[in-house]
């Protein structure tokens, strides 16, 4: 579905990505690890439009979404969750969630929003609440929902579980599995490595701005290096 | 007050005289080429230009948009005239003046100084509001203060008939004619040159720029913005009274219009058409929109017949008609903002030209630095650090302990805490509890730059260069910061660190023309130069390759050793912090889940689990 | 108690005018972090096209939907020629570009029409008074309430109810994840200057019937006030920038009454005095609107 090959992108004069390709099927969860710094951000944010790359390509379906603004890739039916979630705290959940769906069929929102509120038990509970008085767990159910609301066919998130209490942790793991089980696409970069491995069909692990492993979760896991590959060593 | 005596103040003053020469020069050509009115025109670019020079200084400097230093000329133009006319002459037109006024009288010099003096006092109080306000750079509150401040003096001038004469009659004066020697206005421009320039290199003007350039990583340093705005409004301001003043003078009237909107588009758009971060470029733009505003309103007026050209003007005119250099002046300001905003010259100047072609370079590095020795009573003590964003707990009961012979080390995964401790202990972020000491003083609750002050000194993540300023100068800023405030310490060799650091070769290039790794050398050198007590880097290795990291080591060993710093160093490269520090905390979830020496910080159970995930723990 | 009853009524219909200039002001500073110092060239364009329109005969009631559709045109043509080349652009930039349009609109009017004040007949009702007890209440202040509170309901509406109010409130709170979202850059940020031309088209409206005059420089007067009722209120806030309107108006007419004679006329200067030691004790506005910083 997804097909990234040779992606660049620099931030002035630093490679943050050095000639990045990944192959994300469709119904496939991949995992993306990989340290701090190692590029995994700038990877989700270029393939979704917030970056310019500067070599390399895109493509979703077979066709080339290269350098596409991430509004227009939302359409192609490319959604991601961001890094340090970015709700609109001054917006309600519910608005959080029409926002969401500003692509679809203004008839098919309230069948969308009715769909989210039953998955999120925590979020209907807040329907009307400010999204600035959620939780850290609650406002992070909220942000993948808001994606889920643009029906997309791609769901990349990245760093899901960053901040997180471990009780919220596995809260947002179950969600992750809960997606897979329904045959969803998914894209997520996680620092938690081991968990991410359990869930995933197959992981990449990138290294400052490159990809240097990828293989099935069991593949990786009994993999010596990947604990060196973390700390540095 | 001048790091550097031969740079900073004999070519400044030179390049200042030749500048003048040239302007002057110009201004006598073109006068001399097109008599009649040529000679008022030139009179009155001449005074301009001191005006444009005064705002720059303010502009320039601290990059903050003011639209009232004409404001500050209407007040310093009434102060003028109110001293300067003769009591019989007031009689006539305010016979009502409040203040005793109509029985003074002073010589026209003495009046230029009493212009200055209330127009100082009145920047005192708008500076104050404007420090208030958060004044940095491109700040709009600022901005509007400014505005408002050249609306109230155009209103209280328009409505205060007793004081000013109102809007009809104005106040106009005969004293003995008005200015009939160009001199007065000779020195006046020569002097404000030479200030404009001075003080840009001045400390004062360097410290204004590094807060321009970053707000945030000036006050890492030391610096305190709102005293360099603060010391950049009031030179700016002297410069502007005294040529509202001759500009008054050699008018021989003054009515509310004369000082208001017009005269602030005319100056601005000098100024940023030439380039507001240059004093050649002030001039520069006088001399180009002076022209352009002529041509323009002689193009309105005659067309092309005016200048002899045998072209026929018929089919423009459409734009060939009166009120053209309205026009003129309003594409010239929107057109630079769309696509150049830097104005012409951007930041370049005749004597730092002229230095890089004449001045002597020390062709070799000088020798390197002995080291100095780290004085260890002074301990850095965090105890109990809470931090809590909304509900999301940030750092929880948090202690750490670095002493100035050792390399401390923080680790942990994102989101742990890492650089909202270092924002703790550097003061930009205030914590809900616990206490922040260094050699026994309480730096809790301090202000960053007083902080930076007392010996901590940071470096960030995401490097923030003072970008427009060569290596040599973001050096200095360091430099000028330690010279006052670290005074007990010996004060860095700038050139030493510079060539320690490995950018000696690189000293007279711009920070933003750096590659990354020498980006961050020069942070190093940066934060070293404030002769801190303490180096707190932040990531200092993200972003570089291992051989890249490997060096850093180095780096900052050396760099900390030459100073006599103790370094406390955040990062997630484990292999790097365990190739430079002495004792290791690792923090996880907001909390220091283990801490001891490098071997034993790589066997913990407890960090592998948090660096791999958490079910690697059972 | 009666005199202010008076003042308030007064203050709250040139406040009303004062509410819609800042609302648009704050609109646009939301989506572009632009303090739009040319806010009052639409009420300028707004005034010749009344110049022109009254002085060939025809009627205030076409003149009201034709000058809030010239300040909606006037505030796109603006867009499109000079706000759409600096977006993003540094705060020194953005601030310069809105006054140079400024200049160029009054230099363009300079050039074409003249630098005199152009009148035009004002409606005959707009000085009529009616008593209420022992008030005395203008007709136009009335229809100026009126007409403010239902725009400032509509305004609400189409913010709260509307999929273009959402993505203007989401675009404003965070551009980058709104754009992730499917909100189209592009059409909000065109949409911000429409709406901001509507509110100022209909402050236009009220300002031309009240002043029967207009010139190059017409535009300066309402520009400073929206943009200073914008900032008492907090920038970026548009609740703020309604209550800074009134806040103003308020100010405005209860000095003016209140103040000795001979000082009230530097009400103005005293009102500029009066902000300017709000943003010495209060530099974020009267409401705050959060924003942080990642170091």
């Amino acid at each position: 579905m997804l097909e990234v090959s040779g992606l660049t992108t620099k931030y002035g004069e630093i490679s943050a990505l050095r000639e990045a390709s990944l192959h994300v099927g469709s119904g496939e969860v991949i995992g993306l690890i990989g340290p701090n710094g190692a590029g995994k951000t700038t990877l989700l944010n270029t393939i979704a439009g917030l970056l310019a790359p500067s070599g390399g390509r895109v493509s979703l379906d077979d066709e080339d979404v290269t350098g596409h603004s991430p509004e227009r890739l939302l359409r192609s039916g490319l959604a991601l969750v961001p890094e340090h979630r970015r709700i609109f705290v001054n917006l309600t959940v519910e608005e959080n969630l029409r926002i969401g769906g500003v692509t679809v069929p203004s008839a098919d929102r309230p069948g969308l929003l009715e769909e989210m509120s039953e998955r999120f038990p925590v979020l209907r509970d807040k329907w009307t609440t400010s999204a600035g008085y959620l939780s850290g767990g609650e406002a992070q159910q909220l942000a993948i929902a808001r994606a889920l609301m643009s029906r997309p066919r791609l769901l990349m998130m990245d760093e899901p579980s960053l901040g997180l209490a471990p009780l919220l942790v596995d809260v947002v793991f179950e969600l992750i599995d809960a997606l897979r089980a329904q045959g969803r696409t998914l894209l997520v970069v996680e620092q938690n490595a081991t968990r991410m491995l359990e869930l995933a069909d197959r992981a990449y692990v990138l290294r400052s701005g490159e990809v240097v492993a990828e293989g099935t979760g069991t593949e990786l896991r009994d993999n010596k290096d990947l604990f060196d590959t973390f700390v540095g060593n | 007050m001048f790091p550097n005596l031969r740079r900073d103040v004999v070519f400044p003053v030179f390049g200042s005289v030749i500048l003048f020469a040239v302007f002057v020069a110009v201004g006598l050509a073109y006068q001399s080429q097109f008599s009649g009115a040529a000679e008022r025109l030139v009179t009155f670019a001449l005074i301009d230009a001191i005006l444009v020079l005064g705002i720059q200084i303010y502009v320039g400097n601290t990059g903050i948009l003011s639209f009232g230093h004409i404001g500050f000329g209407a007040i310093a133009g009434y102060a003028f005239a109110l001293f300067a006319i003769s009591p019989a002459e007031k009689l006539k037109r305010i016979p009502d003046a409040p203040f005793g006024l109509l029985d003074v009288s002073v010589g026209p010099w003495m009046a230029v100084a009493v212009a200055v003096g209330v127009t100082l006092v009145v920047a005192l109080i708008v500076g104050v509001g404007l420090a208030r306000s958060g004044a940095e750079s491109g700040a709009v509150s600022a901005t509007v203060i400014t505005l408002a401040l050249l609306f109230v003096t155009h209103e209280v001038a328009r409505n205060w008939p007793d004081l000013t004469g109102g809007d009809r009659a104005g106040l106009s004066f005969r004293i003995g004619g008005t200015l009939d020697s160009r001199v007065p206005i000779y020195i006046a421009l020569l002097a404000a040159i030479v200030v404009a320039r001075l003080y840009a290199q001045s400390r004062g003007g360097r410290l204004a720029v590094a807060a321009r350039e970053d707000d945030l990583a000036a006050r890492a340093m030391g610096v305190n913005p709102l005293v360099q705005q603060m010391v950049a409004l009031l030179i700016s301001v002297v410069v502007v009274s005294v040529g509202a003043s001759l500009r008054v003078y050699e008018n021989g009237s003054i009515l509310p219009r004369d000082m208001f909107f017009n005269l602030t588009l005319v100056t601005l758009v000098m100024l940023i058409v030439g380039g507001r971060r240059s004093v050649t470029g002030a001039l520069v733009g006088v001399a180009v929109i002076t022209v352009g505003r002529e041509v323009a309103r002689k193009l309105g007026q005659d067309g092309f017949e005016l200048f002899g050209i045998g072209l026929d003007g018929a089919p423009l005119d459409w734009i060939f008609r009166e009120n053209l250099k309205s026009v003129f002046m309003g594409v010239s300001m929107l057109g630079f903002m769309i696509w150049r905003p830097a104005g012409l010259l951007d930041d370049w100047e005749l004597d730092k030209w002229l230095h890089g072609k004449l001045g002597r370079r020390s062709a070799s590095p000088p020798e390197s630095l002995p080291p100095v020795e780290p004085d260890d009573s002074s301990v850095l003590v965090a105890q109990g650090v809470d931090v809590a964003f909304g509900g999301f707990q940030a750092l929880i009961d948090v202690d750490v302990e670095a002493a100035r012979s050792e390399v401390v080390g923080v680790i942990g995964p994102n989101g742990a805490g890492k650089t909202t401790l270092l924002n703790v202990i550097t003061g930009l972020v205030e914590s809900n509890s616990g206490s922040v000491v260094l050699g026994g003083t309480d730096l809790s609750a301090t202000r960053s730059f007083k902080i930076a002050r007392s010996g901590l000194v940071r470096t960030f993540q995401n490097l923030r260069l003072f970008d427009s300023l060569t290596v040599r100068e973001n050096v200095e800023v360091s430099y000028l910061v330690a010279a006052a405030h670290r005074r007990h310490r010996p004060p860095p060799d700038v050139d030493g660190l510079i060539a320690a650091a490995g950018l000696w070769e690189q000293r007279d290039r711009r920070a933003r023309e750096l590659d990354y790794g020498t980006s961050r050398r020069l942070e190093l050198a940066r934060a070293a130069a404030t002769a801190p007590a303490f180096l707190l880097l932040d990531e200092p290795t993200s972003g570089m390759s291992d051989s890249e990291s490997l060096v850093m080591v180095e780096q900052v060993r050396q760099m900390a050793g030459l100073v006599g710093a103790g370094v406390v160093v955040i990062d997630h490269d484990l292999n790097f912090i365990i190739g430079i520090c002495d004792r290791i905390y690792c923090l996880d979830c907001g909390q220091v889940i283990a801490e001891g020496t490098p071997a034993e910080i790589q066997a913990d159970p407890v960090v592998q689990a948090a660096y791999i995930g958490s079910t690697a723990e059972g | 108690m009666t005199e202010l009853l008076q003042n308030l009524i007064d203050g709250l219909g040139r406040g009303s005018i004062y509410a819609l200039l800042a609302l648009g002001v704050a609109v646009i500073f939301g989506v572009m972090h632009l303090l739009n110092f040319a806010h009052g060239e639409l009420i300028t364009v707004s005034g010749y096209a009344s110049f022109w329109a009254l002085g060939a005969g025809w009627s205030w009631y076409v003149m009201v939907p034709l000058i809030v559709a010239v300040s909606v045109a006037t505030s796109l043509l603006i867009e499109r020629v000079a706000f759409s080349r600096v977006r993003g652009a540094d705060d020194f930039t953005l601030l310069l570009t809105s006054f140079g349009v400024h200049f160029v609109v009054s230099a363009i009017f300079l050039l074409y029409v003249s630098a005199s004040v152009k009148t035009f007949p004002r409606p005959t009702w707009v000085t009529n008074t009616y008593a209420v007890g022992s008030l005395r209440i203008e007709v136009f202040d009335t229809v100026v309430i009126v007409v403010t509170v239902a725009t400032l309901v509509a305004t609400t509406l189409i913010l709260q109810r509307t999929t273009f109010g959402l993505s203007l409130r989401a675009a404003a709170a965070d551009f980058d994840t709104a754009r992730l979202m499917g909100v189209r850059s592009n059409s909000v940020i065109r949409g911000a200057f429409a709406l901001s031309g509507v509110l100022a088209g209909i402050a236009s409206v009220f300002w031309l019937m009240r002043s029967g005059s207009t010139s190059p420089t017409a535009g300066i007067d309402p520009m400073l006030k929206g943009v200073l009722a914008a900032l008492i209120g907090g920038l970026g806030s548009l609740r703020g920038a309604v209550l800074g309107g009134f806040t103003l108006g308020l100010a405005e007419v209860i000095l003016r009454s209140r103040l000795p004679d001979s000082v009230a006329s530097l009400t103005e200067g005293v009102v500029f005095l009066l902000i300017a030691l709000l943003f010495i004790f209060r530099p974020q506005g009267l409401i705050s609107v959060p924003h942080a910083e990642r170091v």
